[in-house]
C-alpha cells in the first residue's frame, strides 16, 4: 500500500512529487506566449495589479530584491529601475523556459547590469539567510507544491524588516462577480488558450488552480504561521486578485 | 486604507502619469526643473473619499503613486470639498493658507512643483476618459484643469502677497522705488566723491608747484 502524500494539480489529486513536473509542463507549453495571454486574459489589468505591487514594495535605490516565479520579468524590470546601480535584483523561476523568455525579453529591453537570473525552487531557495530587502512572488505561489515551506524559505532569506509581497488570484467578494468570473474562467479562458497559445489544457489548469488556491483570509493565516508579522492584504478588482504583504520581525 | 478599489486608483494614476510625462517630454526645461526635486515626495491626502496620491519627481519625470512608505516632503490634507474649494477659489493662495486644508512640511518645494506642472500644456481628458469613461473622466478632467489653471494664478498671487508682506508689513526688504532712490543717491554721492577727489588732486599739484617756484 502506498503512503505517498498527495496534493492537488488543478482539480486533480496527484502525488506531491509529481506536481512540480506537471506544473513545469504547463509553463514550458505557455512560456512563449505568456505575456500576450496575460494581456488578453486580464484585458491588460495585470499591469495595474503589478504596478500596485511595486508601490507597496517600498523598494528604494540600493535595495536587494528577489522576484520568485518571476516569469517573463514584469516585476523584475521595474525593481531593476528602482534599486539603481547600487542595488540588485534576482529573477528566480523554477521553469527554464519561462526564465529564458524573461531573460531574452529584459536583455532586448536593455534591462541589465543589476539583474541576475537564477533557476530556483521556491521551497529550497539557494540564497543565504537575512539577505533580501524585499521578496515578491506574483501569480506563482498557487503552483508551488508545499506553500508553507516556500513561505518559510522566503522569510529565511529576508532581512529583518524586509517584506514579502504575494500577488495571487483570490476569491471575489461579490457573489455576482464571482459567478461571472467562474463563467469567464471555465468557458472563455480555455478557449482563448486554445486559439492563441494552441493549448486549452494549460489554461483549464490555470482556472482550476485558481479555485484551489487559499482565499484571502487563509493565505493571511499562512503568512502569520510562517512567522511574518504585520500581515495584511488588499483586494484588487473586487477580490479577483489579492496582494498579501508581511514583514520579517 | 483606500476605500476605492486600488485597481481603479492605480489606473487613474497611471493615466495621469502618462499625460504629465508626455507633456514633460515636450518641455525639456520643465523636465530639468523636475529633476531638481528628485528624492522629494509630495502627498495629497484626501480624507473623504479616503484616497492619497503621492507625487515623486525625478530625472525620469513624475511618478504618481497611491502608496508610499518613505519620508514625505510636503503633505496637503483635506476633504475632496476642500480641494475643490481650492480649485475654484479666486485667490487659491489665500485659500491654501486660510482654508480647511492642512499643510505640513516644506511649502516652498510644493510651490516649485506646482509651478512646473502649471507651466505644462496637459491633456488631462484623454487618459481619464480612457479609464473612467466619458462622463466621470470629463468631470475629473474639468476639475484638474481648473486646479492647475487657477494654480498658475495661485503662484502669481502668492508671489504678490509675499512681496507685500516683505515690503509693507515686515519691512524686511525695501520696495523697488526705495531701492531705485537709494541707487540714485548712491550714484550722485559717487560722482561728488570723484569730483572732490579730482579737486583735491588739483590743489595738491598747485601746492607742490608753489613750493618749487
Amino acid at each position: 500500500m502506498s503512503d505517498k502524500r498527495t496534493t492537488h494539480f488543478g482539480y486533480r489529486e496527484v502525488e506531491s512529487e509529481a506536481k512540480a513536473g506537471l506544473v513545469a509542463n504547463v509553463f514550458h507549453s505557455v512560456a512563449a506566449r505568456y505575456d500576450l495571454m496575460n494581456d488578453l486574459m486580464s484585458g491588460g489589468v495585470h499591469r495595474l495589479w503589478k504596478r500596485f505591487t511595486i508601490e507597496l514594495s517600498g523598494v528604494r535605490p540600493g535595495h536587494r530584491v528577489l522576484d520568485i516565479a518571476g516569469g517573463t520579468g514584469d516585476l523584475a524590470s521595474k525593481f531593476s529601475r528602482l534599486v539603481g546601480e547600487t542595488g540588485s535584483v534576482v529573477l528566480a523561476d523554477i521553469n527554464e523556459s519561462m526564465l529564458r523568455v524573461g531573460r531574452d525579453k529584459l536583455i532586448d529591453h536593455g534591462v541589465q547590469g543589476n539583474l541576475e537570473y537564477v533557476q530556483a525552487d521556491a521551497q529550497a531557495l539557494p540564497f543565504p539567510d537575512d539577505h533580501f530587502d524585499c521578496v515578491s512572488i506574483a501569480f506563482g505561489l498557487r503552483n508551488v507544491t508545499d506553500k508553507d515551506q516556500a513561505l518559510r524559505e522566503m522569510l529565511r532569506v529576508l532581512r529583518p524588516g524586509g517584506r514579502l509581497l504575494v500577488l495571487e488570484f483570490s476569491k471575489p467578494g461579490n457573489e455576482l462577480l464571482g459567478k461571472a468570473y467562474d463563467q469567464y474562467s471555465f468557458r472563455v479562458l480555455p478557449l482563448m488558450g486554445k486559439l492563441v497559445a494552441g493549448d486549452s489544457d494549460s489554461y483549464q489548469y490555470l482556472a482550476e488552480s485558481i479555485r484551489m488556491h487559499p482565499d484571502q483570509e487563509t493565505l493571511l493565516g499562512m503568512l502569520e504561521d510562517a512567522g511574518f508579522v504585520n500581515c495584511e492584504y488588499h483586494n484588487l478588482t473586487g477580490g479577483v486578485v489579492a496582494l498579501h504583504r508581511g514583514f520579517k520581525a | 486604507m483606500s476605500q476605492l478599489d486600488p485597481t481603479l486608483v492605480t489606473a487613474v494614476l497611471a493615466g495621469l502619469e502618462r499625460a504629465v510625462n508626455a507633456a514633460l517630454d515636450l518641455d525639456p526645461g520643465a523636465g530639468k526643473a523636475l529633476a531638481g526635486l528628485e528624492g522629494k515626495c509630495f502627498a495629497l491626502a484626501c480624507t473623504a473619499p479616503a484616497v492619497s496620491v503621492y507625487l515623486l519627481p525625478g530625472r525620469d519625470g513624475l511618478s504618481l503613486r497611491g502608496w508610499y512608505d518613505g519620508p514625505i516632503t510636503t503633505r496637503v490634507r483635506g476633504a475632496a470639498s476642500d480641494f475643490a474649494e481650492l480649485a475654484s477659489a479666486d485667490d487659491p493662495a489665500a485659500t491654501l493658507i486660510n482654508g480647511s486644508l492642512q499643510l505640513e512640511g516644506d511649502s516652498g518645494a510644493l510651490i516649485q512643483l506646482q509651478q512646473i506642472i502649471a507651466g505644462l500644456e496637459l491633456d488631462w481628458e484623454a487618459p481619464l476618459v480612457e479609464v473612467l469613461g466619458d462622463v466621470a473622466g470629463h468631470q475629473l478632467a474639468v476639475f484638474l484643469r481648473a486646479s492647475f489653471s487657477t494654480g498658475r494664478e495661485a503662484s502669481l498671487s502668492l508671489r504678490r502677497q509675499l512681496e507685500e508682506y516683505l515690503h509693507e508689513e515686515g519691512r524686511l526688504a525695501p520696495s523697488r522705488q526705495e531701492v531705485e532712490d537709494f541707487y540714485r543717491d548712491l550714484q550722485a554721492l559717487q560722482q561728488r566723491v570723484e569730483r572732490l577727489q579730482s579737486r583735491l588732486g588739483r590743489l595738491r599739484r598747485r601746492t607742490q608747484q608753489g613750493k618749487h617756484s
